[in-house]
């Protein structure tokens, strides 16, 4: 170290946080081009990844197609608007499927065959997903890991669970070196919703989980918690209350308004308080885009706009089990 | 691609959490028209003052057209982008963040300050002392009006603009639930009062305004033979209280108007909030619905005024207001119409409504300065352009309590300006040079609405409105109107502003027809392409009709001196008498340095503030 002068400064490592893409093609292209274009050593990608809708492009009679999109029934007469509208889809995070009439009754008229046709497809483009990061990120040396959320049911997760990749990988449960000095737990499941989701969990066996992955991680101070819920009550966590009952579930009103309450995990809130990492990663709450400091750990959830195509993230440097920064950005 | 209603979605969905969306289009509809302001009352005393010949419904129906193609432009922008933060959103992904900052911090967050006082003032003046000055009158008890009067002087209206901002701030940050519950009660209390000053001016009969103004102005102290008094001060004061008709008046009362009419967009600040944003159906109604109900009923409001006092009637309380006649005002009291409207009761409740109606409609500006204003102030806080401080939000309340505290601060100093300073120009004078801020912003979002198909082809490409096109032709002859309506109105009162020196004033001319060049230019290709028939996104004809009409409107604001201090360009004893114009340079410039400083500060800690804004390809 030379006496006088600047002592040698190690390099900072920069993370970019994108969560909650739910299948949107254009938005995981994005995501990928992220690495090179905000020029960031790691990607992670938080949960929720397979998409919730799948539009039935019926085949008619006379050679025509109809599709029904945002509310509207589309009539596709050549095949030039036919990839127009497959690519509009992917865009906006919807999977499809080209049949005929008789097809599609039959499985309007078939819960399990639906459910199993969503895995097919989900598996399908999340298996495209991580032959593209494979092919797009060779030889630059950035990862690109990536968790499940709790609307990603586990038989579809098992497409980005592969060996021998470079590139991507899929890190949940695991204790990920990101780089020399620090390292990443993930957790993707959430407690419970509305919705009943694939993978939901009381708020003490999130606790649990989080506690069996803790106990693995060899400097606290030097860690990031990937974990798809937010801390409760931490700004990240803000929207409506909603009537469980309801299916879909609708905002409960009082006085006339909305009740607005922080959804997070107390669990997730708990272990930041108590393990003080350097960074908390989080989504889950698309409304609720937010930075907020819980002691001396900055959390963030960057939102998600995936239906518009756009790629809501979060660019993080850090060093030294430090944040030095962190920017949103609207890609 | 055709396309036709279906009575049963063809699709398949899986139970997953995402985002729920609160506000429905009838909020949102209703929000819009509080913004508004269906009770302001500033084209039926300012215009008749300043600009005589000019027909105030006409004028008011001018400005709600002008206003219709920029309201679809928000439409289909919304759509495209249905996301909290409006302009901004819109802007930078447009134009980049260089622009969307600077428009929007000068434009919006900067003169909306105004407006913080401005409420104050309508509590006050508006709300507050004809409410005494009413019961005050129909009661018979002199300290009511005492007390009325108290609320026009400068200690009454600051007092008053600090409490209101303060209460505000409080109702805000203690939760958006308080104030949702609160907005109710503004809505149905705002409606009750326009519809009995409708009633008391439609019912009234003509014949006995004169006795009923006169009686009125004895009980608030004032002359006995009020009206008599007032026509002959103004009659001897050289104004024509009968003018003939001027279409350049008639035009120019628009402008005054889209003062309340030009917020029929103000939702979009909100679009993350509103259940169906990407419905063509429900923006429409949200926007364009707002605006034109908001725009007939402020010209049904004119034509009872017209109704019950008189055309020559309005130039003598427009003289009271814009020539200082003291003779043509109740007791120093300007004729607003909720003043006219108590003067033309005998019931103490209903000036009790009509008091309460202004009362609370004035406190809805401040707390929509509030929330429109704190939102952007967060967004740029997480931008990383303004300090980490605005972006904090507190994790009881779920409110940026930080950011409403730096607004409420950043108001007092206005608010204190706002009724002390009268030299070396009033204050006051620059109230419409809000509308001039706020419209630049949406101007530049309509102009951003027009480029959208090009600059982020794929996000209008995934919008519901991208099947939308128009004959190339047509959208070519929208174009040309928008630019040569800026154009024409520059031309016409660029003479007047700069009579003294006929170099700036054809500076200024050829400026606007460069100014149309500049922006036509990089779409020269596409024009061609237009003019040989190829369809134009509708999007893309509204925003050049739009942003060239509303470019019409703003450049009225800077070229004449009918529509406030702005467009008094006087270069003597420079640069005492162009204070006005300076101040509104120089929010636009510091607005700018600070983008820049922010992006250098940023730079220096490894921060690229554009990563913000710019747009990652796909492929």
């Amino acid at each position: 170290m030379p006496l006088f002068g600047k002592k040698d400064r190690k390099k900072a490592t920069r993370l970019y946080f994108a969560t909650d893409l739910h299948g949107s093609e254009r938005t995981y292209r994005k995501f990928i081009n992220a690495g090179k274009f905000y020029d960031v050593d790691i990607l992670v990608m938080g949960g929720d990844i397979t998409g919730k809708l799948l539009i039935p492009i019926i085949k008619e009679k006379n050679d025509h197609y109809r599709a029904t999109l945002q509310g509207r029934v589309e009539e596709i007469t050549t095949q030039k608007e036919l990839e127009d509208l497959i690519a509009r889809l992917g865009t906006l995070g919807f999977y499809h499927k080209v049949m005929d009439e008789a097809e599609f009754q039959a499985l309007s008229a078939d819960e399990n065959a639906v459910n199993e046709l969503f895995h097919e497809v989900s598996r399908q483009r999340l298996s495209s997903w991580v032959d593209l990061a494979e092919e797009r990120l060779a030889g630059t040396g950035k990862k690109c890991y990536v968790t499940g959320g709790n609307d990603d049911a586990p038989e579809v997760l098992t497409a980005i669970k592969r060996e021998g990749t470079h590139s991507f990988f899929a890190c949940e449960g695991e204790v990920v070196q990101v780089d020399d000095d620090h390292t990443m737990i993930s957790v993707g499941f959430s407690t419970p919703t509305p919705w009943k989701t694939p993978r939901e969990i009381t708020d003490e066996k999130l606790g649990e989980m989080i506690e069996e992955m803790v106990a693995k991680v060899p400097n606290l101070s030097h860690t990031i918690f990937n974990f798809h819920d937010p801390p409760v009550d931490s700004s990240l966590d803000t929207c409506p209350m909603l009537d469980w009952d309801k299916d879909p579930p609708e905002p409960i009103i009082q006085g006339g308004q909305t009740v607005m309450y922080g959804a997070g995990s107390k669990s997730v809130r708990n272990a930041i308080e108590k393990y003080k990492p350097m960074l908390g990663l989080h989504g889950h709450i698309h409304e609720s885009q937010s930075v907020a400091k819980i002691g001396r750990t900055t959390c963030v959830n960057p939102g998600s706009e995936y239906g518009e195509g756009i790629l809501r993230g979060c660019l993080v440097t850090f060093v030294d089990g430090q944040v030095e920064g962190y920017q949103m950005t609207s890609g | 691609m055709a396309e036709m209603a279906t009575p049963k979605p063809e699709v398949f969905t899986r139970k997953a959490s995402g985002l729920v969306r609160v506000m429905s289009p009838y909020s949102a509809f209703v929000y819009n028209i509080l913004t508004m302001g269906l009770i302001f009352p500033w084209t039926y005393l300012w215009a008749p003052g300043s600009l005589p010949g000019g027909q105030l419904v006409w004028g008011i129906i001018l400005a709600m057209v002008i206003e219709i193609p920029i309201a679809f432009v928000y439409v289909w922008l919304s759509t495209a982008l249905p996301r909290s933060g409006g302009d901004y959103v819109f802007q930078s992904r447009v134009f980049g963040g260089g622009v969307a900052f600077t428009v929007v911090m000068s434009g919006f967050v900067i003169w909306i300050l105004q407006w913080v006082a401005l409420s104050g003032w309508l509590v006050s003046y508006l709300g507050f002392a004809p409410l005494f000055l009413g019961l005050g009158a129909t009661m018979h008890v002199a300290s009511l009006s005492t007390l009325g009067l108290w609320f026009t002087s400068a200690t009454g209206i600051i007092v008053v603009s600090i409490l209101n901002a303060l209460i505000a701030l409080i109702l805000l940050t203690s939760g958006f639930k308080n104030y949702v519950r609160f907005q109710h009660v503004i809505f149905w209390g705002t409606l009750l009062c326009f519809a009995t000053v409708f009633v008391v001016l439609f019912a009234t009969p003509a014949s006995e305004f004169v006795a009923r103004l006169n009686a009125f102005s004895v009980a608030s102290g004032g002359v006995a033979n009020f009206y008599q008094t007032a026509m002959d001060a103004v009659t001897k004061a050289g104004i024509n209280v009968h003018p003939p008709f001027s279409l350049l008046a008639t035009l120019l009362v628009a402008p005054i108007a889209w003062t309340s009419l030009q917020w029929a967009t103000y939702s979009a600040e909100q679009n993350g909030e509103i259940k169906d944003a990407r419905s063509f159906r429900s923006q429409t109604f949200i926007m364009v619905g707002s605006l034109i109900a908001t725009g007939l009923l402020l010209a049904l409001l004119a034509l009872g005024i017209q109704k019950v006092a008189g055309s020559e009637f309005l130039y003598v309380a427009g003289a009271g207001y814009w020539s200082g006649i003291s003779a043509a005002n109740i007791n120093g009291f300007n004729l607003w119409p909720p003043i006219l409207a108590v003067a033309l009761t005998a019931s103490p409740i209903v000036v009790l409504i009509i008091g309460l109606g202004y009362l609370l409609n004035g406190f809805q500006i401040v707390c929509n300065c509030y929330i429109g204003m704190t939102r952007v102030l967060v967004a740029m806080s997480l931008d990383r352009l303004l300090p980490d401080w605005f972006s904090k939000v507190n994790e009881k309340y779920h409110t940026p309590v930080n950011a409403h505290l730096g607004y409420f601060l950043a108001s007092i100093p206005v608010i204190v300006g706002y009724s002390l300073v009268t030299q070396p120009f009033t204050w006051v004078s620059l109230t419409l040079g809000v509308t001039f801020g706020c419209g630049y912003v949406f101007i530049i979002t309509c102009l951003a609405g027009a480029l959208l198909p090009y600059r982020a082809k794929e996000v209008y490409e995934a919008s519901p409105g991208a099947k939308y096109t128009v004959s190339g032709i047509v959208g070519v002859l929208f174009t040309l109107l928008g630019a040569a309506s800026f154009i024409a109105l520059t031309w016409v009162l660029s003479p007047q502003a700069f009579a003294s020196s006929v170099v700036l004033d054809w500076l200024v001319r050829l400026a606007s027809i460069v100014a149309v060049i500049v922006f036509l230019y990089p779409m020269r290709k596409h024009l061609l392409e237009w003019l040989n028939g190829k369809p134009m996104p509708w999007l893309s004809a509204l925003g050049m009709l739009g942003g060239g009409l509303g470019m019409a409107m703003v450049v009225a604001f800077l070229l004449s001196p009918a529509l406030g201090v702005l467009g008094n360009w006087n270069f003597a004893d420079f640069p005492k008498n162009l204070l006005a114009q300076i101040i509104a340079i120089a929010i636009i410039v510091i607005s700018a340095v600070w983008y820049i400083a922010a992006k250098a500060r940023q730079k220096s800690k490894g921060i690229n503030v554009e990563y913000a804004f710019k747009e990652i390809p796909p492929e």
